[in-house]
């Protein structure tokens, strides 16, 4: 059962890798050693972060700007707070606070911002490829918060960083199983682009109502090789999901699904589907669990697990700092002169 | 240089050397034909050594087009398209004549709105045949059925409240008994709107990769079963009940009129040139048609795997509704309209502002601006081998006028006539370059909308020259230059 990868490599690349992206969107345009690249930064940013002065002066003076449409504090505080750990300049916006509630489209907000000296942009939208339209008409750099449905590359990433720490750097065989609502979750999604990549054994898992279209994708890398991606497994049976993993990942079920007839009750999806020491105890001794958060304990993650010692969660938040810190700083030193890349991106 | 301008009578035009194409005879040929004062003179079938070296891959020469189904966004959306901007982007596709839907604003309810259509479309000067569609209920609001009388007696093709489905089964019902009775049909955008909400993108593997909210299939085919259902019933009581199918764009969903169509059903339906040639995959980025996007075993290609994603990804030029679909469904609409499930190819012609495309994909409007790419289009399906190209002018010709004779109402209007060459009669007819391609830029839209996925590409077929009633309706300005 184990996929692998040619791109997968235990070692940096053997080319010296360059960032070449003026946008960050999502990491289905991201290579393996991109990706390596971003990995050994993060390592150099979790080293400004051991230090007593948690601040280096690398994005001194740069304008980095957070625009959330959506309500969100960690990811938000996270972003933020690498930033000023780079030294940049941070103005933060709250669309609730802002003249979005006014009319304004995101196209002349956007426009205005720019005109206001924002260089790095970083968004939330609930709106999937919202940030492709952003990248479209601003001058400077995107780096995507989360998006819809869609992409939320820097928790891919830091989940990849964090899965790393504690597994190793080759993730060739290793068992992930992502449980939840995969239908709407952009992280699993951004998952899917870094798992597959790093060669690892990934499952999808959660109710058939909140998996729908996932096997198609799922069937569509079956059929077919996609360059620098492994296949991937998706299955409502959890126990098969989890059993032997290595990692288990929870996701957070939203109480919305109730009312759009998907699930029949959060009682029923916690006795199905919840990660809890029985689970966990399928899976590998040394397996460790994750949730990107918020969490609702005792739904799809069991407060003793959450708690305990498996648990890498407050790991996942703190390397979101120096994983974000790790792509403003690639982001503000990226070539953007005559660039012309097609915001693929 | 001032030539004859748009509106004029052609006074003057000999083409010699072209291919002709008559879809009503079913010839197509080398010839030569000769206006004369807006009337067709002549038209000279050439044999032997005349003929020699004329082939049906340079100036081609058709009856015009008829376009069913297309929105001209007046009254009411002004900024979007007007009649005038939308006849001359008419006369630029090759289209002499256009059924307009009635989801203007006002809605087409009542016939005080069909008179200021008609006084704008005199007042622009095009010589573009407009005809409409009256709405099935007032204010298109489902609750009650519009003045559909008074609107016969103006002269309507129709009744559609498109842009929305009927909203009940019941009201279908009646729609379809009252129209009959007046020898009219009830055009249908079949959507079960229940199925649909929140949908961004039709549901499939590019719509999960995207994660875009997925359109079902039944999104279509429920609704298509409901219509045809009704309408069985409806024939019990009214024996003149049509219905015609508009823009249906699924494998299913086809095969559902198929099967009523042999069963005796009198149910039409078109489809429309974006769900032959695009697929679900161009959201993602890939910029292939339909047909390439088909392995030869009939499986779909990965665009993820095989380097087709070229552009950006959500593009809300190619937002429209129904959605695009897979490559097998695309393939499935061009099979239904080569075995005549599918009548006709309708453009659905719907432009939109910036304002309402240049924002995140899902809060984007529906529509494509089609009316001046469908001939490229179909060209297009041409110059593949997917279609002869005297198929492609029918579909754009004859299958209309086909769809037109199947309702009493439509012929009372004029809007059934054969469109074919006959000498003598008021010329009508398309002049087009098979093989000059012509860039498909904002500028080079004669509509409003440059709500096109094609901007900055390029498209077979050239439209040089059209003539609607006897009249220039649309010149190549670039023609007889060289």
């Amino acid at each position: 059962m184990a996929t692998s990868t040619p791109q997968a490599s235990t070692t940096p690349a053997v080319e010296p890798v360059t960032w070449r992206h003026r946008h960050l969107i999502d990491l289905d345009v991201v290579s393996w050693p991109e990706i390596e690249l971003i990995m050994r930064t993060t390592t150099e940013m979790k080293g400004v972060l051991a230090r007593p002065i948690r601040k280096v002066p690398a994005l001194n003076g740069r304008r980095v700007t957070t625009l959330f449409y959506e309500a969100s504090t960690r990811t938000r505080v996270s972003f933020e707070t690498a930033a000023r750990n780079l030294s940049a300049d941070v103005v933060s916006i709250a669309t609730a606070t802002s003249s979005v509630t006014k009319g304004e489209s995101l196209v002349d907000t956007i426009r205005t911002l720019e005109a206001l000296g924002a260089e790095i942009l970083v968004m939330r939208h609930s709106v999937s490829g919202a940030p492709y339209l952003a990248a479209d008409i601003f001058g400077g750099h995107v780096l995507n918060g989360g998006d819809g449905w869609h992409a939320h590359p820097t928790q891919a990433l830091l989940d990849l960083y964090t899965i790393r720490e504690r597994l190793g750097p080759d993730l060739r065989g290793r068992k992930v199983a992502i449980v939840g609502d995969i239908l709407h979750s952009r992280v699993a999604r951004s998952n899917v682009w870094s798992l597959t990549a790093a060669g690892a054994d990934l499952w999808l898992c959660g109710p058939a109502t909140l998996l729908r279209g996932m096997e198609r994708w799922a069937a569509a890398w079956s059929s077919g090789e996609i360059p620098g991606h492994g296949r991937f497994n998706v299955t409502s049976n959890v126990d098969a999901a989890v059993r032997d993993a290595d990692v288990v990942m929870a996701l957070r079920i939203q109480r919305e699904r109730m009312q759009g007839g998907l699930l029949p009750s959060l009682r029923e999806y916690a006795a199905r589907f919840q990660i809890d020491a029985a689970r966990v105890g399928t899976a590998k001794p040394e397996a460790i669990v994750m949730h990107p958060g918020p969490m609702n304990e005792g739904v799809e993650i069991a407060p003793d697990i959450a708690a305990g010692g498996r648990a890498v969660i407050l790991d996942q938040v703190a390397n979101g700092v120096a994983v974000r810190m790790a792509l403003l700083y690639l982001l503000a030193g990226a070539h953007v002169e005559g660039h012309t890349e097609v915001v693929r991106r | 240089m001032t030539g004859p301008q748009v509106g004029d009578t052609v006074e003057r035009f000999d083409l010699e050397k072209a291919w002709l194409v008559d879809p009503v005879s079913g010839r197509e040929g080398p010839g030569e034909i000769v206006v004369v004062d807006g009337v067709l003179e002549s038209v000279n079938w050439l044999e032997g050594v005349e003929a020699t070296g004329i082939d049906d891959r340079g100036v081609v020469v058709a009856p015009g087009f008829f376009d069913i189904h297309a929105h001209f966004r007046e009254p009411g959306f002004e900024d979007a398209e007007t009649i005038a901007t939308g006849c001359a982007a008419a006369g630029h596709g090759g289209y002499t004549s256009v059924g307009l839907m009635a989801n203007t604003s006002p809605a087409l309810d009542e016939p005080g709105v069909l008179e200021r259509i008609e006084a704008a479309a005199r007042r622009s000067g095009s010589p573009v045949e407009i005809f409409a569609y009256g709405a099935v209920s007032a204010s298109r609001a489902g609750e009650q059925l519009s003045a559909m009388g008074e609107l016969a007696d103006a002269g309507v093709l129709g009744f559609s409240d498109d842009g929305s489905p009927v909203k009940t089964p019941r009201l279908l019902r009646s729609a379809l008994i009252y129209a009959g009775m007046l020898g009219r049909p009830i055009v249908e955008h079949a959507e079960d709107l229940d199925l649909t909400a929140g949908a961004e993108a039709h549901e499939g593997y590019v719509a999960s990769v995207l994660g875009l909210a997925g359109w079902p299939t039944a999104g279509e085919v429920n609704a298509i079963a409901r219509d045809l259902g009704v309408l069985a019933d409806a024939l019990a009581d009214e024996p003149g009940a049509r219905l015609h199918l508009t823009h249906v764009s699924t494998a299913a969903g086809l095969d559902l009129v198929r099967r009523a169509k042999a069963a005796g059903l009198p149910v039409t339906c078109d489809v429309t040139p974006h769900h032959l040639a695009f697929t679900d995959e161009w959201i993602a980025g890939s910029r292939r048609w339909a047909w390439d996007a088909l392995r030869p075993d009939g499986e779909p290609r990965n665009p993820w795997a095989d380097g087709a994603l070229t552009a950006g990804p959500y593009d809300t030029s190619l937002r429209v509704n129904p959605p695009l679909a897979t490559p097998a469904d695309a393939a499935a609409c061009l099979a239904a309209l080569i075995d005549g499930t599918a009548s006709a190819v309708a453009t659905d012609h719907a432009p939109h502002t910036v304002v309402d495309k240049e924002v995140e994909f899902g809060r984007a409007v529906n529509g494509i601006s089609g009316i001046e790419t469908a001939l490229g289009f179909m060209q297009s399906l041409v110059d593949a081998g997917k279609l002869s190209l005297s198929k492609a002018i029918a579909l754009l010709t004859t299958g209309p006028a086909a769809v037109m004779a199947c309702w009493p109402g439509a012929v009372a209007a004029g809007a059934a006539r054969p469109r074919g060459f006959v000498e003598g009669a008021t010329a009508d007819l398309v002049v087009f370059d098979r093989s000059s391609r012509w860039r498909v830029a904002a500028a080079a839209l004669l509509s409003k909308g440059k709500n096109s996925p094609l901007l900055d590409r390029e498209l077979p077929g050239r439209v040089i020259l059209t003539i609607a009633r006897g009249r220039l309706a649309y010149e190549d300005p670039q023609a007889g230059e060289d």
